[in-house]
């Protein structure tokens, strides 16, 4: 809400004028001393090359060839002897440099030049010339004699004028920032009543726009740009070729494929906890759950363990030959394991918040239990149904992990973008990749908008019903338990197998007992293990921040740009991590933000990919708190920095700390973008994880993948802990 | 504590908030005109989304007016936060801080001026004392009683000495009883600390007991000033007569407005004691009585005939519900005795006390 007045906004005019005389001034300082030194450097280059050149005639040719090879930058034309003094020859390998001397030599400003040469000076036409498409920089040099005394000749020398034109439009640009970012902070500042507010929202769009939106847009950018210029090319290539379509066939075979197997295994364990009176719930959603917070590689490393060419079950127990787990059937098997537990968990909370009294109704009009079923309890879970279906399809499509390890000859999107990028240098066709699979993923997130909330039949009574009828007859039930105590199993055995992997010498080869694993892989992978945790122990704080003031001004403040920047800060939530990996090497690999092998990419990669998921918590949690309360606070004195600090926080500290946990546990288990990003000095857990299987040391992988599950229950167990402690203040928050 | 006593004037105080749904601009406040003195207690009084919270978070600093100023003690606060306004604003949700106990609640906004430690103590156990809470310092807001609750806010709003004290129907979530012992409670305390207090309800009987003076708000409008009894007694407008009391309103013709004040009801002439401003002569009105200044007799004797439909016994009264042409009529009788009440289906006649019925313009805008 700002507040305009002629004497501030005369304040602001002046204060702005003087900063921008300021900024100018720097900046055209700055300007000037570089021109210079870049100048004198090629001055010095050129005088030195003059200085090599041949005095005798017919080794000239010989000579420029090689000083071309030297200096590619360079366009050069030799004259022998001075010109209006002597017989001249001039030889160049630039036709374009040679006509524009031969029309212009007679000009005062060439003249000059060759005045100069004359003396034994350099001399830098003072206007650029035109060579072809671009200007360049022309110098003449002196070419003496033997004794130095003398020039013989002069050489031209042209320099594209880029050379100094990329940083000065470099220089505009941070001018122009620096006084942009003047402006909008004085002009909050003065015009302003709550200038706190006001700084947040500036900061938070000007991260939002810098690592959301800018890298987004590069990446889209580059798709349609060839060799320089605006062009569909990119687009017809990755539509047109069979490869590629293959791999975009691919991913929504394998999505589709994932999503109907976990929706269906997660609804019966939904049903199973949910709406029957079996025993062992607790220790079902436990195991259910599991899956979730496991890293990357671990199931699909188990999974090779058990049934790859080499697997304990495959090989050693049924001794089969030639089974192949790589493809769609192990992929389809490892995500259903690692994403039923989305499907689970959706679905529970829809059955449980479906009345069990309108099944009871069902039963008390003579209606069977399967009638029931069929026409009470699954219709109201259908919406719950879909939207399950689609979650998981998108996150099969944006897996990247399995796939990597366990596709073998079979393609998705994710991993062919990676491989573009990586594997063959083609940067536009891998962003085009990953650019493709933003497209199922957004269909599926408007379906979901649009169809699945209207559909949306769960009513909360907020009266739990103590009792359930059992819907489930016998045979049913016992269905049921066998299903969820052979799926549990199956899960517990995958874990139990990374466990032993790390024990055994040689797996599938030589099953005997060792600890040499442990010992090598921590040492291997300590300089990991410890840069991963030391980024993502930065990123953890700042997430945490972020999304907090983040959530308080989406649910508290009102100003222009709100539907923005909250699209925005969500929008990582859609983006699929390849994605994310790619634009940021194109966005953050040139100046003004030269980051990539950098830490910081990786710290700020994470903050922005889990800022969803902590913003989400934020808002739920700030809608339940009576606004009154801060109201009070900043009524009582409080500005807002202190009402964020001393009453918000710790009203939302359940939503800040699992904020803060969830993205230390998805920063160290991250892959996609990750891959993209590492670099020799920062390393990641995951990716030496993913190196030892790939060079088939499995035992080795088995240890990391263990330590890191063991790291990531730590921290959950710890959130936990720590949550509880501030569960009373849940209680009271809502009194009123 | 000392004395302060501010007053606060709103000139010309306008609040148009923009409907997300129908793109439309709604007037929450129009034109308000307000003049509060020193030490002076005064309700906004009127149905709900009439504005009288918008006017009061305008005062608080939590809503900008969109045209007009607001002055406290002089100085221009129209556009002030509200953390830097002297304003103390009791909230009808209270805003207690849930992870604070009842005595960091009540030091809260001492810490945050950063007044000494020793200066804190003793501030807030005043504060607690004042509002008789002393016992309850180291209790969690949540397992304290509604009543309680309402004491603390109290105290964490006066505990930093505001120039002005704002409150926003803050006995609205107490039972009946509650609500009239903290009534007298903060109408003592505002006395004795002299603070100018502003109070936000739609209870009239709330506004009457309670104030200095009301202001009877309609649709965004202030539609009159006034002591209560000047509100009760003479109103300017129907709605304010309707508003603020039991009322029966005749339809009537100003006959003459110098002197006596005399007018028309169905063909007889009627004395009355006062009237409203914009009531000239020859025109149509409406003659409001309050019911206790309405008498029955025998058919024939009053103003208008009418049939005793109901009577309701309530100890030191009885109210006796008249069918007549104009509508149903309720006759208040004080000191019931059986020869006063009429048995119910009794032809009956209602006369006026001519001196306190008055005539308001029919025209309601």
């Amino acid at each position: 809400m700002p507040v305009f007045t002629k004497k501030k906004l005369f304040a602001f005019i002046a204060a702005c004028a003087v900063f921008l005389i300021i900024d100018l001034w720097m900046f055209s300082a700055l300007r000037t001393s570089y021109e210079k030194s870049v100048l004198g450097d090629k001055k010095e280059l050129v005088v030195a090359l003059a200085r090599s050149a041949p005095v005798e005639a017919g080794t000239v040719e010989a000579w420029l060839a090689e000083a071309k090879k030297a200096h590619p930058g360079l366009r050069l034309l030799h004259v022998q002897g001075i010109p209006g003094a002597e017989e001249t020859k001039e030889s160049s390998l630039d036709p374009e440099l040679k006509a524009v001397w031969d029309q212009r030599q007679g000009e005062p400003a060439f003249k000059s030049g060759v005045e100069a040469a004359s003396y034994l000076e350099v001399f830098l036409l003072p206007d650029t010339v035109r060579l072809g498409t671009s200007r360049s920089l022309v110098m003449f040099a002196p070419v003496p004699n033997k004794e130095g005394d003398t020039a013989v000749g002069i050489l031209l020398a042209a320099v594209d004028e880029s050379i100094l034109s990329s940083f000065v439009n470099l220089t505009y640009a941070l001018s122009a920032i620096a006084f942009l970012l003047f402006a909008l902070g004085f002009g909050i500042a003065t015009f302003s009543r709550d200038p706190i507010t006001g700084y947040a929202i500036l900061v938070l769009f000007a991260i939002v726009l810098t690592f959301v939106a800018y890298p987004l847009f590069e990446a889209l950018r580059l798709t349609f740009v060839h060799e320089g210029r605006f062009s569909f090319a990119v687009w017809r290539d990755i539509l047109t070729n069979k490869q590629y379509l293959g791999a975009l066939v691919g991913s929504v075979k394998l999505g589709a494929l994932t999503a109907t197997l976990s929706t269906i295994m997660g609804f019966l364990f939904a049903f199973f906890v949910a709406r029957t009176s079996l025993k062992g719930k607790k220790l079902v959603t436990a195991l259910a759950t599991l899956p979730v917070i496991s890293p990357p590689f671990s199931l699909t490393l188990s999974i090779i363990l058990l049934f790859g060419n080499n697997g304990l079950i495959t090989k050693r127990l049924l001794g089969l030959e030639h089974f192949s787990i790589y493809g769609l059937g192990g992929l389809g098997l490892v995500q259903t394991i690692s994403m039923f537990p989305i499907a689970f968990l959706t679905l529970a909370g829809v059955l449980e918040a479906i009345d069990s009294t309108l099944e009871d109704a069902s039963l008390d009009l003579n209606a069977s239990r399967w009638q029931t079923f069929t026409r009470v309890t699954l219709p109201l879970a259908a919406p719950g149904l879909l939207s399950s279906w689609l979650l998981v399809f998108t996150n099969s499509l944006a897996d990247f992990a399995n796939p990597l390890l366990l596709s073998g000859s079979f393609r998705v999107l994710s991993v062919e973008s990676y491989i573009e990028v990586t594997g063959m240098n083609r940067l536009g066709n891998g962003a085009a990749l990953s650019i493709l699979l933003l497209l199922p993923t957004l269909t599926a997130f408007f379906v979901q908008r649009a169809w699945v909330a209207k559909k949306s039949f769960v009513v909360v009574t907020g009266k739990p019903s103590m009792r359930l009828s059992d819907l489930a007859n016998r045979p049913t039930r016992l269905f049921l338990l066998a299903f969820v105590v052979l799926s549990s199993a199956f899960i517990v055995a995958l874990y139990g197998t990374i466990v032993a992997g790390c024990f055994v010498k040689n797996w599938g080869i030589d099953y005997t007992f060792t600890t040499a694993n442990i010992v090598e892989a921590l040492q291997r992978g300590k300089a990991a293990l410890v840069s991963t945790m030391t980024l993502a122990g930065i990123a953890t704080p700042i997430a945490g921040f972020v999304a907090m003031i983040g959530a308080v001004l989406v649910v508290r403040k009102r100003f222009p740009g709100k539907r923005i920047l909250e699209a925005l800060m969500m929008t990582p939530f859609a983006v699929p991590g390849t994605l994310v990996g790619i634009s940021y090497i194109l966005a953050f690999n040139k100046p003004p933000l030269l980051l990539v092998g950098t830490g910081a990419i990786l710290v700020i990669c994470y903050v922005i990919r889990e800022l969803p998921v902590g913003l989400e918590g934020g808002v739920a949690t700030l809608r339940q708190i009576d606004p009154s309360i801060e109201e009070a606070a900043s009524d009582l004195g409080a500005d807002q920095a202190t009402v964020f600090r001393t009453i918000i926080l710790p009203l939302i500290r359940p939503a800040f700390i699992s904020s803060m946990s969830y993205t230390f546990v998805r920063s160290m288990t991250a892959v996609s973008a990750i891959i993209f990003l590492i670099s020799a000095r920062w390393y990641h857990i995951t990716i030496q994880i993913y190196n030892f299987s790939e060079n088939i040391r499995f035992g080795l992988a088995s240890v990391l993948a263990t330590a890191l599950i063991i790291i990531v229950l730590a921290v959950f167990g710890l959130m936990r802990v720590v949550v509880r402690k501030s569960e009373h203040l849940e209680k009271t928050v809502t009194i009123q | 504590m000392e004395k302060q006593s501010v007053p606060v004037h709103l000139d010309q105080v306008t609040k148009i908030f923009r409907d997300p749904k129908t793109k439309s601009d709604v007037h929450a406040v129009r034109d308000a005109r307000l003049e509060i003195s020193g030490g002076e207690l005064v309700t906004l009084l009127g149905p709900s989304g009439c504005g009288k919270t918008t006017m009061l978070r305008m005062i608080g600093g939590f809503e900008l007016p969109t045209r007009g100023t607001i002055h406290i003690g002089g100085e221009d606060v129209t556009y002030l936060p509200p953390n830097t306004r002297a304003t103390a604003t009791v909230f009808q949700s209270y805003g207690l801080f849930p992870h604070l106990d009842v005595f960091e609640n009540v030091a809260y906004g001492l810490k945050v001026r950063k007044v000494s430690k020793e200066e804190i103590g003793f501030r807030v156990m005043e504060a607690l004392g004042l509002v008789g809470l002393s016992d309850l310092a180291r209790r969690s807001p949540g397992r304290l009683s509604g009543g309680q609750q309402q004491r603390v806010a109290l105290a964490r709003s006066l505990v930093v000495r505001p120039q002005v004290l704002l409150l926003d129907e803050p006995l609205s979530n107490l039972d009946a009883l509650l609500r009239e012992q903290m009534r007298v409670e903060i109408r003592r305390i505002q006395k004795s600390l002299g603070i100018t207090a502003i109070y936000v309800t739609h209870d009239r009987v709330e506004a009457m007991s309670l104030s200095d003076r009301v202001v009877v708000m309609k649709a965004g409008v202030i539609r009159q000033v006034g002591t209560p009894s000047a509100i009760y007694e003479r109103p300017d407008s129907k709605f304010v007569a309707g508003f603020v009391g039991k009322v029966a309103f005749f339809p009537v013709e100003v006959q003459s407005t110098d002197g006596a004040i005399t007018c028309v009801l169905a063909g007889a002439t009627v004395r009355a004691g006062s009237m409203a401003p914009d009531v000239t002569v020859g025109s149509k009105a409406l003659l409001m009585a309050r019911p206790e200044s309405l008498r029955l007799g025998n058919p024939g004797e009053g103003a208008c005939d009418g049939t005793v439909a109901t009577n309701v016994y309530l100890g030191s009264s009885v109210e006796s519900f008249v069918t007549t042409e104009y509508g149903e009529i309720l006759v208040q009788i004080d000191d019931p005795s059986e020869s006063r009440v009429k048995p119910e289906g009794a032809k009956v006649s209602i006369a006026f006390d001519e001196a306190r019925v008055r005539i308001l313009p029919e025209a309601e805008e």
